[in-house]
Protein backbone atom coordinates (compact mmCIF):
# COMPACT_ATOMS: atom_id res chain seq x y z
CA UNK A 1 0.00 0.00 0.00
CA UNK A 2 1.17 3.51 -0.74
CA UNK A 3 -0.26 6.76 0.53
CA UNK A 4 0.38 10.19 -0.93
CA UNK A 5 -0.57 13.18 1.22
CA UNK A 6 -1.72 16.37 -0.52
CA UNK A 7 -3.09 19.63 0.80
CA UNK A 8 -5.56 21.83 -1.04
CA UNK A 9 -6.16 24.92 1.03
CA UNK A 10 -7.52 23.73 4.34
CA UNK A 11 -8.31 20.27 2.98
CA UNK A 12 -6.03 17.25 3.39
CA UNK A 13 -6.25 14.59 0.69
CA UNK A 14 -4.81 11.08 1.08
CA UNK A 15 -4.41 9.22 -2.22
CA UNK A 16 -4.31 5.58 -1.18
CA UNK A 17 -3.05 2.87 -3.53
CA UNK A 18 -2.96 -0.92 -3.16
CA UNK A 19 -4.49 -3.25 -0.61
CA UNK A 20 -5.48 -2.04 2.84
CA UNK A 21 -4.92 -5.34 4.60
CA UNK A 22 -2.76 -6.67 7.45
CA UNK A 23 0.02 -4.39 8.69
CA UNK A 24 -0.71 -1.88 5.91
CA UNK A 25 -4.08 -1.15 7.50
CA UNK A 26 -2.24 -0.16 10.68
CA UNK A 27 0.21 1.90 8.62
CA UNK A 28 -2.76 3.82 7.20
CA UNK A 29 -3.99 4.44 10.73
CA UNK A 30 -0.70 5.99 11.76
CA UNK A 31 -0.67 8.20 8.65
CA UNK A 32 -4.19 9.44 9.46
CA UNK A 33 -3.22 9.95 13.13
CA UNK A 34 -0.18 11.97 12.03
CA UNK A 35 -2.44 14.22 9.97
CA UNK A 36 -4.77 14.72 12.90
CA UNK A 37 -1.85 15.53 15.20
CA UNK A 38 -0.06 17.81 12.75
CA UNK A 39 -3.30 19.66 12.15
CA UNK A 40 -4.12 20.22 15.80
CA UNK A 41 -0.60 21.45 16.60
CA UNK A 42 -0.17 23.72 13.58
CA UNK A 43 -3.50 25.44 13.26
CA UNK A 44 -5.45 28.02 15.13
CA UNK A 45 -8.11 26.87 17.50
CA UNK A 46 -11.49 26.66 15.88
CA UNK A 47 -10.18 25.23 12.61
CA UNK A 48 -11.10 21.65 11.89
CA UNK A 49 -9.43 18.91 9.92
CA UNK A 50 -11.19 18.24 6.62
CA UNK A 51 -9.96 14.93 5.26
CA UNK A 52 -10.59 13.33 1.88
CA UNK A 53 -9.61 9.67 1.51
CA UNK A 54 -9.17 9.00 -2.19
CA UNK A 55 -9.86 5.29 -2.60
CA UNK A 56 -9.67 5.19 -6.41
CA UNK A 57 -6.61 2.93 -6.47
CA UNK A 58 -7.53 0.76 -3.51
CA UNK A 59 -7.88 -2.79 -4.78
CA UNK A 60 -9.02 -4.36 -1.54
CA UNK A 61 -9.74 -3.52 2.07
CA UNK A 62 -10.27 -5.87 5.01
CA UNK A 63 -12.12 -5.42 8.31
CA UNK A 64 -9.03 -3.91 9.93
CA UNK A 65 -8.93 -1.28 7.17
CA UNK A 66 -12.66 -0.64 7.52
CA UNK A 67 -12.20 -0.26 11.29
CA UNK A 68 -9.53 2.35 10.64
CA UNK A 69 -11.90 4.38 8.45
CA UNK A 70 -14.47 4.22 11.24
CA UNK A 71 -11.87 5.26 13.83
CA UNK A 72 -10.83 8.18 11.59
CA UNK A 73 -14.47 9.21 11.31
CA UNK A 74 -15.10 9.12 15.08
CA UNK A 75 -11.80 10.81 16.01
CA UNK A 76 -12.12 13.62 13.49
CA UNK A 77 -15.80 14.15 14.22
CA UNK A 78 -14.93 14.65 17.89
CA UNK A 79 -12.88 17.68 16.88
CA UNK A 80 -15.70 18.80 14.59
CA UNK A 81 -13.70 17.98 11.51
CA UNK A 82 -15.06 15.85 8.67
CA UNK A 83 -13.99 12.83 6.60
CA UNK A 84 -15.27 12.09 3.12
CA UNK A 85 -14.54 9.14 0.86
CA UNK A 86 -13.70 9.64 -2.80
CA UNK A 87 -13.96 7.20 -5.73
CA UNK A 88 -15.05 4.02 -3.99
CA UNK A 89 -14.58 0.92 -6.15
CA UNK A 90 -17.42 -1.58 -6.32
CA UNK A 91 -15.91 -4.01 -3.82
CA UNK A 92 -15.05 -1.31 -1.28
CA UNK A 93 -18.51 0.18 -1.61
CA UNK A 94 -20.20 -3.18 -1.04
CA UNK A 95 -17.97 -3.78 2.00
CA UNK A 96 -19.14 -0.48 3.51
CA UNK A 97 -22.76 -1.28 2.59
CA UNK A 98 -22.50 -4.75 4.16
CA UNK A 99 -21.20 -3.24 7.39
CA UNK A 100 -24.11 -0.74 7.34
CA UNK A 101 -21.68 2.17 7.35
CA UNK A 102 -22.88 3.92 4.20
CA UNK A 103 -24.90 6.35 6.30
CA UNK A 104 -21.91 7.60 8.28
CA UNK A 105 -19.60 8.27 5.35
CA UNK A 106 -20.17 10.93 2.73
CA UNK A 107 -19.00 9.50 -0.58
CA UNK A 108 -18.23 11.32 -3.83
CA UNK A 109 -17.12 10.34 -7.30
CA UNK A 110 -15.07 13.40 -8.20
CA UNK A 111 -12.49 15.38 -6.27
CA UNK A 112 -14.32 18.64 -7.05
CA UNK A 113 -17.51 17.30 -5.47
CA UNK A 114 -15.60 16.02 -2.44
CA UNK A 115 -13.94 19.42 -1.97
CA UNK A 116 -17.34 21.05 -2.43
CA UNK A 117 -18.53 19.12 0.63
CA UNK A 118 -16.34 21.31 2.85
CA UNK A 119 -17.24 24.66 1.29
CA UNK B 1 22.03 -18.58 13.02
CA UNK B 2 19.52 -16.67 15.15
CA UNK B 3 17.17 -19.56 15.91
CA UNK B 4 14.69 -17.21 17.49
CA UNK B 5 14.05 -15.28 14.32
CA UNK B 6 13.70 -18.39 12.18
CA UNK B 7 10.47 -18.44 10.22
CA UNK B 8 9.30 -21.68 8.67
CA UNK B 9 6.70 -21.46 5.93
CA UNK B 10 5.38 -24.70 4.51
CA UNK B 11 3.51 -25.06 1.23
CA UNK B 12 2.05 -28.39 0.23
CA UNK B 13 0.83 -28.74 -3.35
CA UNK B 14 -0.79 -31.53 -5.35
CA UNK B 15 1.91 -32.95 -7.63
CA UNK B 16 0.64 -31.32 -10.77
CA UNK B 17 2.68 -28.96 -12.91
CA UNK B 18 -0.19 -26.47 -12.93
CA UNK B 19 0.71 -25.54 -9.34
CA UNK B 20 4.30 -24.51 -10.00
CA UNK B 21 3.09 -20.91 -10.50
CA UNK B 22 1.89 -20.97 -6.90
CA UNK B 23 5.33 -21.94 -5.65
CA UNK B 24 6.86 -19.16 -7.71
CA UNK B 25 4.41 -16.60 -6.29
CA UNK B 26 5.15 -17.69 -2.71
CA UNK B 27 8.93 -17.64 -3.17
CA UNK B 28 8.77 -14.23 -4.88
CA UNK B 29 6.76 -12.83 -1.97
CA UNK B 30 9.07 -14.33 0.68
CA UNK B 31 12.15 -13.01 -1.13
CA UNK B 32 10.74 -9.49 -0.81
CA UNK B 33 11.36 -9.80 2.93
CA UNK B 34 15.04 -10.60 2.42
CA UNK B 35 18.08 -8.47 1.65
CA UNK B 36 19.00 -10.46 -1.47
CA UNK B 37 19.48 -8.24 -4.49
CA UNK B 38 17.16 -8.55 -7.47
CA UNK B 39 19.54 -10.69 -9.48
CA UNK B 40 20.03 -13.14 -6.61
CA UNK B 41 16.28 -13.23 -5.96
CA UNK B 42 15.69 -14.21 -9.55
CA UNK B 43 18.27 -16.99 -9.32
CA UNK B 44 16.83 -18.32 -6.06
CA UNK B 45 13.40 -18.29 -7.66
CA UNK B 46 14.67 -20.17 -10.70
CA UNK B 47 16.42 -22.78 -8.54
CA UNK B 48 13.24 -23.27 -6.51
CA UNK B 49 11.15 -23.76 -9.64
CA UNK B 50 13.65 -26.33 -10.91
CA UNK B 51 13.57 -28.20 -7.59
CA UNK B 52 9.78 -28.01 -7.53
CA UNK B 53 9.43 -29.22 -11.10
CA UNK B 54 11.83 -32.06 -10.35
CA UNK B 55 9.87 -33.16 -7.27
CA UNK B 56 6.53 -32.98 -9.08
CA UNK B 57 7.57 -34.58 -12.38
CA UNK B 58 10.15 -37.12 -11.33
CA UNK B 59 9.48 -37.66 -7.63
CA UNK B 60 5.72 -37.93 -7.67
CA UNK B 61 5.34 -38.50 -11.41
CA UNK B 62 2.69 -35.82 -11.53
CA UNK B 63 0.26 -37.79 -9.38
CA UNK B 64 -2.02 -35.05 -7.93
CA UNK B 65 -2.99 -37.35 -5.06
CA UNK B 66 0.58 -37.14 -3.79
CA UNK B 67 1.53 -33.79 -2.34
CA UNK B 68 4.85 -32.13 -2.97
CA UNK B 69 5.95 -30.25 0.13
CA UNK B 70 8.06 -27.13 0.12
CA UNK B 71 9.55 -25.90 3.34
CA UNK B 72 10.91 -22.37 3.21
CA UNK B 73 13.04 -21.45 6.21
CA UNK B 74 13.89 -17.80 6.56
CA UNK B 75 16.55 -16.82 9.10
CA UNK B 76 18.28 -13.53 9.63
CA UNK B 77 20.90 -14.22 7.00
CA UNK B 78 19.75 -17.11 4.84
CA UNK B 79 16.87 -18.71 3.06
CA UNK B 80 16.71 -22.51 3.08
CA UNK B 81 14.31 -24.28 0.76
CA UNK B 82 13.59 -27.96 1.34
CA UNK B 83 11.59 -29.97 -1.15
CA UNK B 84 9.98 -33.30 -0.35
CA UNK B 85 7.92 -35.45 -2.65
CA UNK B 86 5.47 -37.58 -0.76
CA UNK B 87 5.96 -41.27 -1.37
CA UNK B 88 3.37 -42.20 1.24
CA UNK B 89 -0.34 -42.39 0.56
CA UNK B 90 -1.99 -39.02 0.63
CA UNK B 91 -3.71 -38.37 3.91
CA UNK B 92 -6.61 -36.80 2.05
CA UNK B 93 -7.33 -39.86 0.02
CA UNK B 94 -10.40 -40.77 2.03
CA UNK B 95 -12.12 -37.55 1.05
CA UNK B 96 -13.39 -36.95 -2.43
CA UNK B 97 -11.65 -33.65 -2.69
CA UNK B 98 -9.74 -33.46 -5.92
CA UNK B 99 -6.85 -31.25 -4.91
CA UNK B 100 -5.57 -29.96 -1.59
CA UNK B 101 -3.19 -27.03 -1.18
CA UNK B 102 -1.87 -26.36 2.30
CA UNK B 103 -0.06 -23.27 3.55
CA UNK B 104 1.41 -23.19 7.02
CA UNK B 105 2.56 -19.80 8.35
CA UNK B 106 4.27 -18.57 11.51
CA UNK B 107 1.83 -16.25 13.28
CA UNK B 108 3.18 -12.89 12.22
CA UNK B 109 0.86 -10.31 10.68
CA UNK B 110 3.27 -9.61 7.82
CA UNK B 111 2.50 -13.09 6.46
CA UNK B 112 -1.02 -11.92 5.65
CA UNK B 113 0.51 -10.71 2.36
CA UNK B 114 1.76 -14.21 1.64
CA UNK B 115 -1.69 -15.59 2.28
CA UNK B 116 -3.12 -12.95 -0.06
CA UNK B 117 -0.69 -14.00 -2.79
CA UNK B 118 -1.59 -17.68 -2.40
CA UNK B 119 -5.34 -17.06 -2.39
CA UNK B 120 -5.10 -14.73 -5.40
CA UNK B 121 -3.09 -17.30 -7.37
CA UNK B 122 -5.46 -20.14 -6.48
CA UNK B 123 -8.49 -18.04 -7.46
CA UNK B 124 -6.89 -17.03 -10.76
CA UNK B 125 -7.14 -20.66 -11.78
CA UNK B 126 -10.70 -21.33 -10.64
CA UNK B 127 -13.72 -20.20 -12.58
CA UNK B 128 -15.35 -17.86 -10.09
CA UNK B 129 -16.64 -14.49 -11.28
CA UNK B 130 -14.34 -11.59 -10.39
CA UNK B 131 -16.72 -10.24 -7.76
CA UNK B 132 -16.91 -13.67 -6.09
CA UNK B 133 -13.09 -13.97 -6.20
CA UNK B 134 -12.88 -10.70 -4.27
CA UNK B 135 -15.31 -12.00 -1.66
CA UNK B 136 -13.39 -15.26 -1.20
CA UNK B 137 -10.10 -13.38 -1.01
CA UNK B 138 -11.50 -11.09 1.68
CA UNK B 139 -12.93 -14.00 3.69
CA UNK B 140 -9.55 -15.79 3.54
CA UNK B 141 -7.68 -12.67 4.69
CA UNK B 142 -10.17 -12.22 7.54
CA UNK B 143 -9.83 -15.84 8.61
CA UNK B 144 -6.03 -15.73 8.39
CA UNK B 145 -5.87 -12.46 10.33
CA UNK B 146 -8.22 -13.95 12.91
CA UNK B 147 -6.03 -17.05 13.36
CA UNK B 148 -2.75 -15.09 13.53
CA UNK B 149 -3.95 -12.19 15.66
CA UNK B 150 -6.75 -13.44 17.89
CA UNK B 151 -6.07 -17.19 17.87
CA UNK B 152 -2.28 -17.33 18.08
CA UNK B 153 -1.83 -13.82 19.54
CA UNK B 154 0.89 -13.12 16.94
CA UNK B 155 3.22 -15.68 18.54
CA UNK B 156 5.51 -16.67 15.63
CA UNK B 157 6.20 -20.07 17.23
CA UNK B 158 2.53 -20.90 16.65
CA UNK B 159 1.29 -21.91 13.23
CA UNK B 160 -1.70 -20.73 11.28
CA UNK B 161 -2.56 -23.51 8.83
CA UNK B 162 -4.74 -22.84 5.80
CA UNK B 163 -6.03 -25.66 3.63
CA UNK B 164 -7.62 -25.04 0.27
CA UNK B 165 -9.75 -27.92 -0.95
CA UNK B 166 -10.38 -27.59 -4.67
CA UNK B 167 -13.43 -29.45 -5.95
CA UNK B 168 -15.25 -29.25 -9.22
CA UNK B 169 -18.30 -27.62 -7.67
CA UNK B 170 -16.80 -25.69 -4.75
CA UNK B 171 -13.81 -24.26 -2.94
CA UNK B 172 -13.42 -25.02 0.77
CA UNK B 173 -10.96 -23.13 2.95
CA UNK B 174 -10.07 -24.59 6.35
CA UNK B 175 -8.12 -22.42 8.80
CA UNK B 176 -6.62 -23.80 11.96
CA UNK B 177 -4.82 -22.00 14.75
CA UNK B 178 -3.14 -23.08 17.99
CA UNK B 179 -5.05 -20.66 20.19
CA UNK B 180 -7.58 -21.16 22.96
CA UNK B 181 -10.58 -20.90 20.69
CA UNK B 182 -13.76 -18.90 21.11
CA UNK B 183 -17.53 -19.24 21.06
CA UNK B 184 -19.15 -17.69 18.01
CA UNK B 185 -22.30 -16.73 19.89
CA UNK B 186 -20.31 -14.63 22.34
CA UNK B 187 -18.88 -12.42 19.61
CA UNK B 188 -20.90 -9.20 19.43
CA UNK B 189 -22.93 -8.37 16.31
CA UNK B 190 -21.15 -5.54 14.46
CA UNK B 191 -24.46 -4.46 12.87
CA UNK B 192 -26.00 -3.78 16.25
CA UNK B 193 -26.43 0.03 16.38
CA UNK B 194 -24.37 0.25 19.54
CA UNK B 195 -21.44 -1.53 17.82
CA UNK B 196 -21.68 0.23 14.47
CA UNK B 197 -18.97 2.78 15.24
CA UNK B 198 -16.54 0.35 16.83
CA UNK B 199 -13.17 0.11 15.14
CA UNK B 200 -13.00 -3.70 15.27
CA UNK B 201 -15.15 -6.84 15.48
CA UNK B 202 -16.25 -7.20 11.84
CA UNK B 203 -14.00 -10.08 10.75
CA UNK B 204 -16.29 -13.05 11.40
CA UNK B 205 -19.31 -11.16 10.11
CA UNK B 206 -17.53 -10.43 6.81
CA UNK B 207 -16.39 -14.04 6.44
CA UNK B 208 -19.97 -15.21 6.88
CA UNK B 209 -21.28 -12.53 4.50
CA UNK B 210 -18.76 -13.41 1.79
CA UNK B 211 -18.93 -17.22 1.89
CA UNK B 212 -21.84 -19.64 1.37
CA UNK B 213 -21.19 -21.54 4.60
CA UNK B 214 -18.91 -20.96 7.59
CA UNK B 215 -18.65 -23.50 10.39
CA UNK B 216 -16.66 -23.36 13.60
CA UNK B 217 -15.10 -26.55 14.90
CA UNK B 218 -12.82 -27.56 17.77
CA UNK B 219 -13.95 -24.65 19.92
CA UNK B 220 -13.40 -22.17 17.10
CA UNK B 221 -9.76 -23.12 16.47
CA UNK B 222 -10.82 -24.61 13.15
CA UNK B 223 -12.94 -22.55 10.78
CA UNK B 224 -14.30 -24.12 7.62
CA UNK B 225 -15.61 -21.89 4.84
CA UNK B 226 -17.26 -23.00 1.61
CA UNK B 227 -18.04 -21.20 -1.65
CA UNK B 228 -20.00 -23.02 -4.35
CA UNK B 229 -19.36 -22.41 -8.01
CA UNK B 230 -22.95 -22.08 -9.15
Amino acid sequence: MQVNVRHKGSITILDIEGKIIGPDALALKSIIDQQIQAFSSETEQGENLNLILNMERVQMMDSTGLGILVAAYTTIRRTEGRVVLLNLGGNIRSLIVMAKLMTIFDCYNTEAEAIGHFL
Amino acid sequence: MGERTEQVITLSLPSSMQHVYLLRAVVTEILKETDFNEDTQERINLATIEAGTNAIQHGDREDPDKPTIFQLILTENELIINTADEKAESRHKESETEQVITLSLPSSMRHVYLLDVVVTEILNNLDFAEEIQEQINLAAIEAGTNAIKHGNKEDPSKKAIMQFLLDEDKLTIVIEDEGEGFTRKEVADPLDPENLLKSSGRGLFLMEACMDAVTYEANGTIIKMVKYKT
